[in-house]
């Protein structure tokens, strides 16, 4: 029991992580905030379940393949909404806004496209499930959690060996410097989006086989994935992770000892309760109105 | 001064006359009666949210909460313990009220991105309870809940509940106006603008925002309290975040920060949603499109938009005046 729920609990808090990573990169490069990473995974999980199940590509490809869609989607949602809006002189929240029309819109397009039955989606490999130290687990989760630990491992390294990633955190951390310097800074910003996007598509393919394919699927999540993001710190690309994995491990082990009508209850309950009281998170990022 | 208020009064009384022909002319198209309620109801509730966000700054995306506690309270009050429901509906207010400070006492310090997802969560926290709660009746809501009696005369013919609401209208923007130009409504205008500049010149900003959510949340919980009784039926899917995004959408729309902005949002939303039911579950497509139209091409909704066509007509004719004279 107790395993086989640490191994859940592991499995939905990379989920969330990917998806703070997403949004702690944003807000770290730009200092702006996306509502949408919750149905880029949703729109992810259907490209993934298209190329995998309808067009019978290899897994690996067809996850790589909706990796670089969604990464370009990203791009392009920042070229063509968040920039146009910024050159407006628009202020951050109706920049929020706009996400939450983005992510408006996605469940509908996904739905025309695909219908609104959950689909379901043959498993990546051919048993259903291993054993682990007595307990049989879903071979797609034990993955979901691989490629979560190596996206956080990439992504740390990428921002803090490569050159191109230094340049990025320097255009978050004084965007004018850092273009007097000669790094093109609507270009870093456009590529921490692209990441987000990336990295919230990359997670939903693999939540394909494990839960089904549907439109709704990111709504709750997107929430959460937020939620971890703000426990861990808001902008803070390790307090992000951290954050998630504690998320997962509450509402996992509350889901399984305590009560699944209120797990969601639980979580968003814990998120105001951190919000009140620890409002920097558990690795300070700046809240208050006043700062 | 004395022709401008003449001239107000004049456009009162020719709205009022409008008003009155219109009332007379609807008073047997009952799906039309239907309509112009909910119109009646949204309008209180985006003004309501029209005093936090576009008055005072303060975003909120779920608003859907007050809605709901106004629309429980006061439903659960007459069916289950019979409390006559002019007691229940300001009970239902007093909820709201006592939501409305609870949810600003942290939210009140929050920059508006959080306070995007703290009240976007407040939405969520409120929605699980009524449905999965059993004192809520869970998914299956509540039926028959008592009309409104006034002077021992139930309010049950659409075209009455509809005289009453517009009455209600009236009066809750009456109170906004009055809130606005008061000493508070300056308060918000100061946080809206720039909350440290407003602290340093002596506000008590935490106080005028928890002031600000307090107002709105009534607002909404009233129109969710005349949700309750006109439908006599309530369940929790009317309360999902949904909702919420509607009320935004509406306020973008129509216009903030404005007096006719809600009332132009309200209108012309709940008219489209009509049309668009064709759509299905594609309407809130309709939503998204409309807030990143607006958010593009209408900063200021369609009271802006108005603003504007008045401006540059007024131009025109200044022009001819000078040609006129030349």
């Amino acid at each position: 029991m107790v395993i086989s729920l640490i191994i859940g609990a592991l499995m939905i808090g990379s989920v969330y992580g990917m998806l703070a990573l997403g949004y702690s990169l944003i807000y770290s490069a730009s200092g702006l905030m996306t509502f949408t990473q919750g149905q880029l995974l949703m729109i992810g999980a259907f490209l993934g379940m298209q190329f995998y199940k309808v067009w019978g590509l290899p897994f690996l490809a067809a996850f790589l393949l909706t990796v670089l869609i969604m990464f370009l989607f990203g791009m392009l949602l920042e070229k063509c909404l968040i920039r146009v809006l910024l050159n407006k002189g628009a202020v951050s929240i109706y920049i929020v806004l706009s996400t939450i029309g983005i992510s408006i819109i996605l469940p509908n397009l996904a739905q025309a496209l695909w219908g609104s039955q959950t689909i379901q989606v043959p498993s990546i490999f051919g048993v259903t499930t291993v054993k682990i130290l007595g307990v049989s687990v879903q071979p797609e989760s034990l993955l979901v959690i691989a490629v979560g630990l190596i996206a956080m491992v990439l992504l740390h390294l990428f921002m803090t060996k490569s050159r191109f990633g230094i340049s990025m955190r320097a255009a978050a951390m004084d965007p004018l410097a850092a273009s007097s310097l000669g790094i093109n800074v609507s270009l870093t910003t456009g590529l921490t989006w692209a990441i987000a996007a990336a990295l919230a598509g990359g997670i939903g393919v693999l939540l394909g086989p494990v839960y089904g394919v549907s439109t709704g699927m990111g709504d709750i999540i997107g929430n959460k994935g937020f939620a971890g993001a703000v426990i861990g710190g808001y902008g803070n690309m390790y307090g992000a992770i951290a954050g998630s994995l504690l998320l997962g491990f509450v509402e996992t082990f509350v889901a399984g000892y305590i009560t699944t009508t209120y797990k969601d209850f639980v979580s968003f309950f814990l998120l105001i309760i951190v919000m009140i009281f620890l409002p920097r998170g558990l690795f300070k990022a700046k809240v208050y109105d006043s700062d | 001064m004395q022709q401008t208020r003449k001239k107000t009064i004049l456009k009162a009384a020719v709205c009022l006359v409008l008003l009155a022909a219109a009332l007379i002319g609807l008073r047997n198209q009952q799906y039309l009666l239907t309509l112009l309620n909910f119109v009646c109801m949204y309008m209180i509730s985006v003004s309501g949210l029209d005093i936090l966000f576009g008055y005072s700054g303060q975003i909120s995306l779920g608003h859907a909460a007050f809605y709901a506690s106004g629309a429980y309270t006061s439903a659960l009050l007459t069916t289950k313990l019979g409390v006559p429901v002019w007691l229940a509906i300001p009970a239902a207010c007093l909820v709201s009220l006592a939501l409305g400070i609870i949810v600003a006492l942290p939210a009140s310090k929050l920059i508006h991105h959080f306070l995007a997802l703290l009240t976007i969560s407040v939405g969520q926290l409120v929605y699980i309870l009524i449905s999965r709660a059993s004192f809520t009746n869970a998914m299956t809501g509540i039926r028959s809940i008592p009309n409104i009696p006034l002077f021992g005369y139930e309010l049950k013919s659409k075209y009455f509940f509809l005289i009453f609401m517009i009455l209600m209208v009236a009066l809750f923007l009456i109170i906004k106006q009055c809130i606005i130009h008061s000493r508070v409504g300056r308060a918000f205008q100061a946080i809206r603008e720039n909350p440290v500049a407003a602290g340093g010149i002596g506000i008590n900003v935490q106080k005028y925002k928890i002031m600000a959510f307090a107002i709105s949340a009534v607002y909404t919980g009233f129109a969710g309290a005349m949700y309750a009784h006109f439908v006599g039926f309530i369940s929790p899917e009317t309360f999902t975040s949904a909702q919420s995004v509607m009320f935004m959408t509406m306020l973008l729309f129509g216009g903030m920060g404005s007096f006719s902005g809600p009332l132009i949002g309200a209108a012309i939303v709940t008219f489209l949603n009509e049309t668009l039911q064709v759509l299905g579950s594609y309407r809130m497509m309709v939503y998204g499109a409309f807030i990143l139209a607006v958010l593009l091409f209408l900063p200021h909704g369609i009271s802006g938009l108005i603003d504007i066509v008045k401006q540059s007509l007024f131009k025109n004719r200044g022009k001819e005046d000078r040609h006129a004279d030349a």
